[in-house]
């Protein structure tokens, strides 16, 4: 089991992209409550699938990233920290359905890029229900990693 | 006459200065300022030519400082300033302009309609003109120092956040280092990922830095409003929180407006000169590369163009280190036209997109940064400044252009060699 990022990064980054759209949609689930759009919850469902078309994928992301543009918190409108979490569910979803045809960024991975935006969606969360600034979720993306990588 | 328009007439009075009299005076009515606002090129309106945007103000130049305007309103032969009109004035001097000075720059008698247009702006709000989209962000700013609502809560959980994603400590309210860095309400809110990206570069530079928990916040409501007074209490925080923290430079983040605010704006808002330098973030990168401290490894191979924010590019002068640092990372950059100083603009700044009915005009003035676009075709758009990119995103997505877009810090720090980042 990863016990850091840098582990955990590399370990994903490791994943053939089938697998890495699998084990996001995985971290994704955590935090999809945070989000009513039910376009998302159908794009997440496509990616836990193993024989999602390139077709179904492309059609599911555009509808994700509509939902992801249309979600950002405006300059200079009042933040809405439980509306922002749904926006970073969005970004999340958004990179377990890219079409491999749309190409990575940088040295991260689409598994990573889900991990990371999951994490916001549940900092925004805990922003928004004023309880302080500690989550577990870093623990529980380890801990869904390592079951998939055990399986 | 209303109180509140009795008391905007007579702060339009006081702000007619001798710049603006004498821009007013030289005015040639040549139409060429037409030609440089994305408002009148997209929609053909004459109403969206510059300096018509200031015809209120004008009139009220005429009627009170010229012989022939002051004989006029003896006789009963001028107009008078009404609330009407002012409302009416309203989406001309808030909606339909972003402040982003490509008129002022082809002006041929020099005329800068950007600075006319922030002090009609200052009648506008004291004469209850101002858009109530603005006003709130206002009053937010007043009440819990951000536009958006931030509290230093959030920032310590985005700080937690960024910590555990990149394994480096976030500095805080820390005394005698080299930077202060401020974040925007957008960054914190929409984009973890540029603190992230300072982090990775500060440590991978050897520099040190520190956040400040009584002056965190960039953004500057009270330029975009136009209330000077807000305006000056927002650079104030600044100011107070790095002569506090005895830091050399306040480093403005991927904000536009920001830069202007504190670089250009914010000595004259305080009336003396800061201790401290203030740098956007991509002069410090640049400077950080020319030192060889910031280096980087492998390209990105896509087609990459740069969006030039206009107040960091045409109202700030910043042009090639943002080109610098791309061509640190990329092997396939490509300009689009009319790039640099004479950029168009996102058509979302000057407080415009906290404005719900400028939105359709809005999305119909990114017609122009569409053809921009369609003219060197790219498969990625990098720029360094959040509202940017969100207004970006949202054109795109309105006219299906399937390009992402991303921030340059981000991008640099993207591509530091592992054992820097």
């Amino acid at each position: 089991m990863p016990t850091n990022d840098k582990d955990f990064k590399a370990k994903l980054g490791a994943l053939p992209i089938a697998h890495q759209r699998h084990v996001g949609a995985l971290f994704v689930q955590r935090v999809l409550p945070f989000s009513s759009d039910v376009q998302l919850k159908a794009a997440l469902e496509l990616a836990l699938r193993a024989d999602a078309s390139d077709a179904e994928l492309t059609g599911a992301y555009q509808a994700a990233n509509t939902a992801r543009v249309e979600s950002f918190t405006r300059c200079g409108s009042v933040c809405d920290w439980a509306d922002q979490a749904g926006h970073f569910v969005a970004k999340a979803v958004v990179a377990c359905v890219r079409p491999a045809a749309e190409g990575e960024f940088g040295n991260s991975s689409l598994a990573w890029e889900a991990a990371m935006s999951a994490r916001m969606a549940r900092t925004c969360q805990t922003v928004a229900s004023g309880v302080g600034t500690e989550n577990r979720e870093a623990e529980e993306q380890y801990r869904i990693l390592s079951a998939f990588l055990n399986k | 006459m209303s109180a509140s328009l009795d008391k905007g007439v007579r702060v339009l009075k006081e702000v007619i200065d001798a710049p603006i009299a004498s821009y007013f005076s030289s005015c040639v009515h040549c139409g060429l300022c037409a030609e440089a606002c994305l408002f009148y090129t997209e929609t053909g309106d004459p109403k969206y030519t510059p300096i018509h945007k200031l015809e209120p103000m004008r009139r009220l130049y005429e009627q009170e400082y010229t012989l022939i305007g002051r004989l006029k309103k003896v006789l009963g032969l001028s107009k008078p300033v009404t609330d009407a009109e002012l409302g009416e004035w309203q989406e001309l001097v808030y909606n339909s302009c972003t402040l982003c000075g490509r008129c002022s720059l082809v002006c041929p008698v020099g005329n800068d309609i950007v600075y006319m247009v922030r002090k009609f702006r200052e009648g506008m709000a004291v004469s209850g003109h101002a858009p109530e989209g603005i006003v709130e962000a206002t009053r937010r700013t007043v009440s819990t120092g951000s536009p958006m609502g931030v509290t230093m809560h959030a920032v310590k959980a985005q700080m937690k956040h960024v910590e555990e994603e990149t394994g480096i400590s976030i500095p805080l309210d820390v005394e005698g280092v080299e930077y202060m860095v401020l974040l925007s309400s957008m960054e914190i809110i929409n984009f973890p990922e540029y603190l992230s990206a300072i982090a990775r570069i500060m440590k991978h530079a050897g520099k040190t830095w520190t956040l400040c928990s009584t002056g965190f916040e960039a953004t500057n409501s009270g330029i975009q409003i136009g209330v000077s007074d807000l305006a000056k209490t927002i650079v104030s925080r600044i100011v107070e929180g790095a002569e506090r923290l005895k830091v050399k430079t306040v480093i403005s983040p991927e904000c536009g407006h920001a830069y202007t605010a504190l670089r250009w704006e914010g000595p004259n808002l305080i009336g003396r000169p800061f201790t401290f330098k203030v740098q956007h973030i991509v002069e410090v990168l640049d400077e950080l590369r020319t030192q060889g401290l910031l280096k980087t490894e492998g390209f990105e191979t896509d087609r990459l163009t740069f969006h030039d924010p206009c107040q960091l590019a045409r109202r700030g002068g910043v042009i090639q280190p943002q080109r610098n640092l791309i061509n640190m990372v990329a092997k396939n950059f490509v300009e689009m036209p009319d790039a640099g100083k004479m950029n168009w603009c996102c058509g979302g700044g000057g407080g415009v997109t906290a404005i719900e009915r400028a939105e359709a005009l809005r999305i119909e003035a990114f017609k122009k940064k569409k053809s921009q676009l369609e003219a060197v075709k790219p498969d990625r758009l990098v720029t360094a400044c959040a509202v940017c990119r969100t207004t970006l995103e949202e054109g795109l997505e309105y006219y299906q252009m399937n390009i992402p877009v991303v921030g340059l810090t981000e991008i640099i720090a993207e591509h530091l060699p592992e054992q820097g980042a």
